[in-house]
């Protein structure tokens, strides 16, 4: 007769460490001068189709540069949107501009890009581009980088509204008010932080 | 203490910070990465693993189930009739993704190990 013997190990590991805890972003946008913005760091990624694609092929464009994997519920929530950006900028000189973080590559990205229809460009990350970007621990994580390459907002740590992305994006279009975005500095004008279509 | 033959229980409690959740072993998005508990071979040979019931949870409008708190995983093990007498390691593994409702943070493998005195 089989028996069962209870072992006395109840052995207790912390899933998360508190280290990997991170708070979200501030809900409000606040755009960056223009002098104090910095150059979104270079990289170049593979997109599905095996091409080769720079961050700087963008320079011209506005970009929503957003990281995010397949495993991502959160990102799951921002893609939709990014879709109707795309649809809706595009022809202002705007692109989204998707890394995957999937360490299992294109097997598990392209039958997700797929079925939600993406219809902005996919590239594959990896871990030494990552490292530019501080490590991308947590998704999702987005940049928007205006005209010059450069990053015009504090970076997207976490789900956000989408109307924030929009008043970003629109800021940096030159489509709305510039002055109902906050700048890091009230004594810089908010036209001069952010540039005219 | 186990002995040469017989069967044993092993019970890992992997405890989770507030605020944090990890995929059930059968989450319903087939993208989301489950939690999965594995051991390597040796002197003691997992027979089954026993997860519990998840929560349901909606996070953003998607549905899921998800284990938070602390998460009890059972494994029965077989104790080998040759596996030799006295202390031995047993070690495996234990994949997860967690999340919080606005993040997620990257698939993570943890060394789990215990030790075994064998009769």
């Amino acid at each position: 007769m089989r028996k069962s013997l209870i072992l006395a190990f109840l052995a207790i590991f912390c899933l998360l460490s508190c280290s990997r805890k991170q708070s979200v972003t501030a809900s409000a946008s606040s755009v960056k001068r223009s002098a104090n913005r910095t150059p979104a760091a270079e990289f170049t990624l593979n997109d599905e189709n095996g091409a080769a694609v720079k961050l700087s092929d963008y320079r011209g464009k506005v970009v929503l540069l957003n990281f995010w994997a397949t495993w991502c519920g959160p990102c799951g929530v921002e893609i939709p949107w990014f879709v109707d950006f795309e649809q809706k900028y595009k022809s202002q000189g705007f692109a989204v501009l998707g890394v995957s973080m999937d360490e299992e590559g294109w097997p598990a990205v392209k039958p997700f890009v797929a079925e939600r229809k993406i219809n902005y460009r996919i590239l594959l990350g990896n871990d030494s581009m990552a490292q530019l970007y501080g490590g991308l621990d947590s998704l999702p994580t987005s940049y928007i980088i205006d005209r010059d390459g450069k990053v015009a907002f504090p970076p997207h740590i976490g789900l956000i509204s989408k109307n924030e992305y929009i008043n970003e994006i629109q800021c940096l279009l030159g489509d709305r008010p510039v002055d109902s975005l906050p700048v890091e500095s009230a004594s810089t004008s908010a036209a001069a932080a952010c540039p005219a279509k | 203490m186990v002995k040469r033959g017989e069967a044993a229980k092993h019970v890992l409690k992997a405890v989770i910070l507030p605020g944090f959740h990890v995929n059930s072993d059968k989450p319903r998005d087939e993208f989301l990465i489950p939690l999965k508990l594995t051991w390597d071979t040796g002197p003691l040979e997992a027979k089954s693993i026993s997860y519990p019931k998840p929560e349901e949870m909606e996070l953003n409008g998607q549905k899921m189930v998800v284990y938070t708190g602390t998460v009890p995983l059972e494994t029965e093990f077989l104790v080998g009739k040759d596996a030799p007498k006295g202390t031995a390691t047993v070690t495996g593994k234990l994949k997860y993704q967690a999340c919080n409702s606005q993040m997620c943070f990257r698939p993570s493998t943890l060394d789990v190990h215990f030790a075994v005195v064998v009769e």
